[in-house]
């Protein structure tokens, strides 16, 4: 496989852009993008000017939608540096053709998990001090840290993977770099070695994230040794599951071709990372549990098997069980629309296994006597019932449209990338010099 | 080295809530908002029993205990641990304050708080009267504030307004470092116990259950260490010299059995 590579020029096997201009439909789009955006600022703006007060949170259920959707995008930015490193790390040109698409998508997720930080902050004017005068006891300055290097990486990353053929097309992108054989040479060391770095980052990155939770004793089950192994199992569902959406979406749409062995073979992995994450892990979490509190052996099973919130069916069932039969099923798991929809179900998945754990450490107080606690916000005289008991949440229309105008700018930067970053475009029957793996080492 | 700390004798609060409306004021805490909350352990409402009233010569077992809550000034506090750029932290006098400057919402200390003693300002507070009450440091919208043993006042040679206020004596304020002060007297002679100890939070205040003791016995609004002349051993509540001052009240009216 490797010879017939190095046999080629190196311009011959230059790749473009997936999207060679913005069409009519791209347009609509990227219009829809923009409002969204807009709309999404200028809800943060109000927010700012208001406070916190205009979202659902209050004093017992203080984080909410800006956090549950951090969480899942983090998750989210596993799926394409996971499936374009692991490969190049050990020499593989495996999925060769979801590389690039796959950590532009990570990239635009990382991007978008930070920013979904900034309207969850009360004062983001002084997030400064996080420079200035972190405490590094907090896993908090720990996920920052590792945010911010998950994303610098990923930076790097995509353009490593994209320099020479940026050159070839004569790109300012490239930034100086020339389309050489020896360079293509010299990039595929440094891809394995950035790959050798990405990996345990990329373990950091979702192990730090569950930790913020993890080292919570006041919150319920947060404090669980699990979480870190379930936050990393997350990630490799939904990144996965995402990679595989807009894999089959960017095939559909643009001249991105996805290669159909590679989805199925991605799919039939999904499937395993599923089973792990939504059957093993849980089940290792629940049985202890069920096992003590409970002394009959139906009480022990029922406690183990069934779930105790609506997000805990709408993970487990819709988001777990559904895709995995999908994937399961041989007649049906080789089919694009199959794959496609599991994909979708294991991100709707994880989306509310990320709700169900921010309620399972607000929904109840570990001290709840009457008449509770004060919930602050929205005074309104004497006759205002300012307590409670239990933590009760909702989001508000205003987080709904900051978060969708954040969720936007990532879709803006995935729909950038299609068309300015040679990812890969169809040409007769051509095959594409492999980025690293194989290819430079044997 | 000083290590501040609070004792709630819980068999002789009577449930008044003036601790909790003397805080209020004392430190201008918005509408909507308590830093110190008296509880009742007991029914679903404030002042309501749990269990069943005596009816029909059989004996009832109604239940009720008053709990005022506020922040515990943890030794091992997770706020802190958490606050990602040291706005919460623990003072050297044993005291966990905000730095109202730094603070910058991100609310990660009230995730860490298992006794929900944090408010955070969800927008721009209100007071009553508008120019506020007490002499502190105001709070703008957007950071958590809580109770700061009143270290305003503290740092004059004053105790907390909830302890030279609360007319049952029951909430006496001191140095834990101090084997002579009050505090570590009733912690050391008396059933004491931490609120939520299995968390390893190790607050400093401790509540007094069982056996009443003889509550804060000086009148001064000073700190016991303040005072010209110490409480005597027998206002200090010494167990071993006299047992005369629990006397008629030393049986609680419920709870032990």
């Amino acid at each position: 496989m490797s010879g017939e590579v190095t046999e080629r020029s190196a311009t011959s096997t230059a790749r473009s852009p997936v999207l060679s201009s913005f069409g009519v439909v791209s347009k609509v789009w990227l219009g829809l993008l923009g409002v969204l955006l807009v709309a999404g600022l200028g809800a943060w703006a109000y927010q700012l000017q208001q406070g916190l007060v205009v979202t659902g949170m209050r004093n017992v259920f203080s984080w909410g939608l800006y956090i549950m959707l951090f969480v899942m995008f983090v998750g989210l930015s596993a799926g394409g540096l996971i499936i374009s490193s692991a490969p190049k790390f050990f020499h593989s040109d495996r999925y060769e053709g979801f590389a690039r698409l796959g950590v532009l998508v990570s990239l635009a997720c990382i991007i978008v998990a930070g920013l979904l930080i900034l309207p969850d902050i009360g004062r983001p004017e002084r997030l400064y001090q996080f420079f200035t005068s972190p405490d590094f006891r907090s896993p908090m300055v720990w996920d920052f840290g590792i945010v911010v290097l998950y994303g610098v990486l990923n930076v790097w990353y995509l353009w490593l993977l994209t320099r020479r053929d940026l050159a070839a097309r004569g790109s300012r992108l490239a930034f100086g770099a020339e389309d050489t054989q020896a360079g293509r040479d010299r990039d595929r060391k440094l891809l394995f070695w950035t790959a050798a770095v990405a990996l345990p980052t990329a373990v950091m990155l979702h192990s730090v994230t569950g930790w913020i939770f993890a080292t919570q004793v006041g919150r319920g089950d947060w404090f669980s040794p699990l979480v870190a192994p379930v936050f990393i199992a997350k990630a490799l569902v939904s990144g996965l599951g995402l990679l595989l959406v807009v894999s089959i979406l960017a095939d559909r749409y643009t001249g991105f071709d996805a290669d159909r062995d590679e989805l199925a073979s991605l799919g039939k992995m999904l499937g395993i990372f599923l089973a792990f994450h939504v059957v093993y892990l849980l089940a290792a979490e629940r049985l202890p549990h069920a096992w003590a509190d409970h002394f009959g052996f139906w009480a022990i099973t029922s406690e183990f098997l069934i779930g105790d919130s609506v997000y805990f069916w709408l993970w487990t069932g819709v988001g777990g069980a559904l895709p995995l039969v999908l994937l399961a099923t041989p007649q049906l798991r080789k089919r694009l629309s199959v794959i496609f929809v599991a994909g979708v179900l294991a991100v709707f998945g994880t989306l509310f296994e990320g709700v169900r754990l921010v309620f399972t450490g607000y929904e109840s107080v570990n001290i709840d006597a009457a008449p509770g606690i004060s919930l602050g916000g929205e005074y309104a005289g004497v006759t205002t019932d300012i307590w409670a008991t239990t933590g009760a949440y909702t989001p508000t229309v205003i987080e709904l449209v900051v978060t969708a105008g954040i969720v936007a700018f990532g879709a803006l930067i995935v729909t950038v990338g299609l068309r300015f970053v040679p990812l890969q475009r169809r040409t007769e029957q051509e095959r594409y010099a492999p980025d690293g793996g194989g290819g430079g080492c044997d | 080295m000083t290590n501040y700390g609070l004792v709630i004798d819980q068999e002789r609060c009577i449930g008044c809530q003036t601790c909790a409306v003397t805080c209020k004021q004392e430190n201008n805490v918005p509408m909507g908002q308590f830093w110190n909350r008296v509880l009742t352990v007991g029914g679903d409402h404030i002042d309501t029993p749990e269990g069943s009233y005596p009816e029909d010569g059989e004996s009832g077992d109604l239940d009720m205990q008053y709990q005022p809550t506020a922040c515990q000034h943890c030794e091992n506090a997770p706020c802190v641990k958490v606050c990602p750029v040291n706005a919460t932290y623990k003072r050297d006098d044993g005291i966990v304050e905000i730095d109202y400057d730094k603070c910058i919402g991100c609310r990660y200390c009230m995730a860490a708080c298992p006794y929900n003693a944090r408010v955070f300002n969800w927008d721009e507070p209100q007071h009553l009267p508008e120019e506020g009450t007490g002499d502190v440091e105001e709070r703008p919208q957007g950071v958590v504030e809580k109770c700061t043993f009143c270290s305003h006042r503290v740092e004059e040679g004053l105790d907390p307004a909830c302890a030279v206020n609360c007319p049952a004596d029951a909430r006496i304020f001191g140095d834990l470092d101090d084997e002579t002060s009050t505090v570590s007297k009733y912690v050391n002679e008396y059933n004491t116990e931490q609120l939520l100890d299995e968390k390893g939070t190790d607050p400093n205040t401790y509540y007094v259950q069982g056996e009443m003791t003889p509550g804060r016995t000086w009148t001064s609004d000073k700190l016991e260490s303040e005072l010209d002349e110490q409480p005597t051993p027998e206002e200090a509540g010494d167990p071993d010299s006299e047992k005369s001052m629990q006397g008629a009240t030393a049986d609680p009216v419920w709870g032990d059995d």
